[in-house]
């Protein structure tokens, strides 16, 4: 109980700490698939259109889909406020990658309880995000099916939780470790309801609007169950402007959030199953005077 | 019989019973008594004494202040000056803190609910300082400005401050024309008006409600101007404090230095963005002028995105970003966007205000580059 409430001060007081904290760390609130420590500002809104192609080369790739331009892996498209300065909310909605899910909803709070500041001698910043994804594809009829979802609406529902840690090294430099957890409900007999994952970023400024962004996922997992899951790796290239920022990267996740690159990539970088995707993000602010 | 005796005569039927229970004194047995005729003639001297007085009665009662603390605008009303667009005849404490209060946070709490907000976008402390911002209070150079706010730790804004700003005639002076057209015709000469264009097109957003632009303008009185603020001589001093004795000619004479050594209005000169050729990128300018600039001035609003979407830092990166530009008329050079700042448009309604040159000089402009080019090349 003590080591609960020692916890909990400790989150109020990293909500409320003051002086010249580290800021940028990252240049969104994204890296490649994952969350960063950065928080929309309170009251800013950010309306984010998220898009995977399809494989650049192996089986599925190459020159017959224009490498990848021909498909969509996924898409996404979200809507996410800052309530405070250290705590947004987001609501998506993404086309899925249909292993198994398709019409994926996702609904996530991100709060930052920790912010780096050399003065306060904190050395990272913390922020924790929890998700929720709710599917509302059709129900398939074959009962061996992951996707037969017995018209059970716990079923359909999946979570993700995910600590980010940050530290800015440097005006260029920056690393982020995210531990992750996923729980589904319902999954298959080969495959398991509880993941965790350890995600690892790298954040290069070139200049003070591009910068090269590198990230990958180890996943924690036992040999015996789910032995075509693949870890996620991607490099981006970003270019922020004034209230836009835009991603270019390379990955081998097909799917957006922690419930589909961490839980369901299957893709191998080395059979060229990798794919462009970019995200464009748009921050604005509502009149509400 | 004696005169005593007489007076005591005419005296008794008025005589008065005077208990001082207050300070723990009792005359029960001592009778003041007074004739007739004194009480009558005290009645008609206190009439007289009034009526003498009574043009003067609000001077009366801020003499009993010191000269020092006198307000300007009653000193100024004493000497004959005029009311001008705006007088406020009581003054109210609790308004006043209401008024800071959205100064501060654009909105309020009034009763249970908050009140609206008055920009989503800004607040008036983003580009006015509410304290003094000149150690002599009729000067408008900018580098006293400069000198004043690197002593006192302030930041250093595009806008006038509030300091004084009843005591002010006019407001949205000469270039600001330019920018607003007939938006600031009727608040060229009116606090109140000016203060509701300020709120919707300044800050883009919305016209104040009468309560709120009472309880700012309250504020703004408790932010007035004093005596003591001006930079008078002691003769001066002297004369005020003897204000009711001075002839027609010296009152109007001290209302002349008075309105001299106070600014009625801040000068707003618009400036082109300094051309190329003349461009010195920093060389000679003053480097820690220009780090005060920077972080006084620039990161007032854009440190984090505070208020824009312009992020900047007190880092190498952002440095490289204004000296990677410095030739350029793009806004992001700092020739630019200081002399033409950004305008306000949909989605994007938090824009950049222009420095006017009296606000900031071409040679900050030149300290700011120093600062930035040393900054961009630390190691």
């Amino acid at each position: 109980m003590k080591k609960l409430v020692f916890v909990v001060l400790l989150i109020i007081a990293g909500f409320h700490c003051f002086g010249q904290d580290v800021t940028e760390t990252f240049n969104s609130t994204r890296i490649v698939n994952s969350h960063s420590t950065e928080i929309l500002r309170k009251k800013m809104w950010e309306y984010r259109i998220e898009h995977r192609f399809g494989d650049i080369a192996g089986a599925n790739g190459g020159g017959q889909t224009a490498f990848g331009f021909d498909q969509a892996a996924d898409i996404r498209m979200a809507m996410e406020y800052g309530i405070t300065d250290k705590l947004m909310a987001g609501l998506g909605r993404s086309k899925g990658i249909g292993r198994p899910y398709t019409s994926l909803c996702d609904l996530f709070l991100a709060g930052r309880f920790l912010t780096q500041n050399k003065e306060k001698h904190m050395p990272v910043s913390a922020a924790l995000v929890q998700t929720l994804y709710y599917t509302y594809m059709k129900q398939i009829n074959d009962g061996q099916s992951v996707a037969y979802f017995d018209n059970k609406f716990s079923r359909r529902v999946a979570y993700s939780t995910q600590l980010v840690l940050t530290r800015k090294f440097s005006d260029r430099f920056s690393l982020a470790i995210m531990p992750t957890y996923v729980h589904r409900n319902y999954v298959s007999q080969t495959d398991l309801n509880d993941l965790f994952s350890v995600g690892f970023a790298a954040n290069f400024k070139i200049t003070k609007s591009i910068g090269v962004i590198l990230e990958y996922f180890a996943n924690v997992e036992s040999e015996n169950f789910r032995s075509d899951a693949m870890n996620s790796l991607g490099v981006g290239f970003e270019f922020v402007t004034n209230g836009h920022n835009f991603h270019i990267n390379l990955t081998n996740a097909r799917g957006f959030g922690e419930l589909q690159y961490v839980a369901l990539t299957q893709e191998n970088w080395l059979k060229g199953q990798f794919r462009l995707g970019f995200s464009i993000s748009r921050n604005f602010k509502i009149k509400t005077a | 019989m004696p005169i005593k005796n007489v007076a005591k005569k005419i005296a008794q039927p008025y005589s008065i019973k005077i208990r001082l229970c207050k300070f723990g004194y009792q005359y029960d047995d001592e009778n003041i008594k007074m004739n007739k005729f004194l009480l009558a003639l005290c009645v008609i001297f206190i009439i007289v004494l009034y009526s003498f007085n009574s043009g003067e009665s609000e001077w009366k009662k801020v003499l009993n202040s010191d000269t020092e603390n006198l307000s300007l605008e009653a000193v100024r009303l004493a000497l004959g000056a005029d009311k001008g667009s705006f007088h406020m005849e009581n003054f109210d404490p609790e308004k006043a803190k209401i008024g800071l209060e959205l100064i501060l946070k654009g909105k309020t709490k009034r009763g249970f609910f908050k009140s609206k907000v008055i920009s989503s976008y800004f607040v008036c402390t983003d580009c006015h300082n509410v304290g003094r911002e000149f150690k002599n209070s009729s000067d408008q150079n900018p580098s006293s400005r400069l000198d004043f706010a690197k002593v006192n730790n302030l930041p250093f804004l595009p806008a006038s401050t509030f300091w004084g700003i009843y005591n002010r005639t006019s407001f949205f002076n000469d270039d600001y024309i330019k920018k607003y057209g007939d938006i600031i015709k009727d608040a060229k000469q009116s606090l109140p008006g000016s203060i509701q264009v300020c709120a919707k097109y300044c800050s883009s957003g919305r016209y104040l409600k009468s309560w709120e632009l009472e309880a700012i303008i309250h504020y703004f009185k408790a932010n007035e101007l004093k005596i003591k603020d001006l930079s008078l001589t002691n003769n001066q001093k002297d004369a005020i404090s003897r204000i009711q004795s001075l002839s027609e000619t010296e009152k109007s004479d001290l209302l002349a230095s008075i309105n001299n050594s106070f600014t009625q209005g801040y000068s707003a000169h618009f400036a082109e963005t300094m051309p190329r050729d003349d461009r010195k990128y920093g060389v000679g300018g003053d480097v820690d002028n220009g780090k005060f600039i920077y972080e006084k001035a620039c990161l007032h609003c854009h440190l984090d995105g505070r208020v824009t979407y312009l992020k900047l830092g007190n880092d190498k990166l952002s440095a490289q970003m204004f000296l990677k530009n410095k030739s350029t008329y793009d806004d992001l050079s700092v020739y630019q966007i200081i002399r033409q700042g950004t305008y306000a448009m949909p989605g994007r309604n938090q824009y950049m205000p222009r420095f006017t040159k009296d606000k900031m000089s071409d040679q900050q402009i030149e300290d700011l580059m120093a600062y930035l080019t040393q900054l961009a090349e630390k190691q």
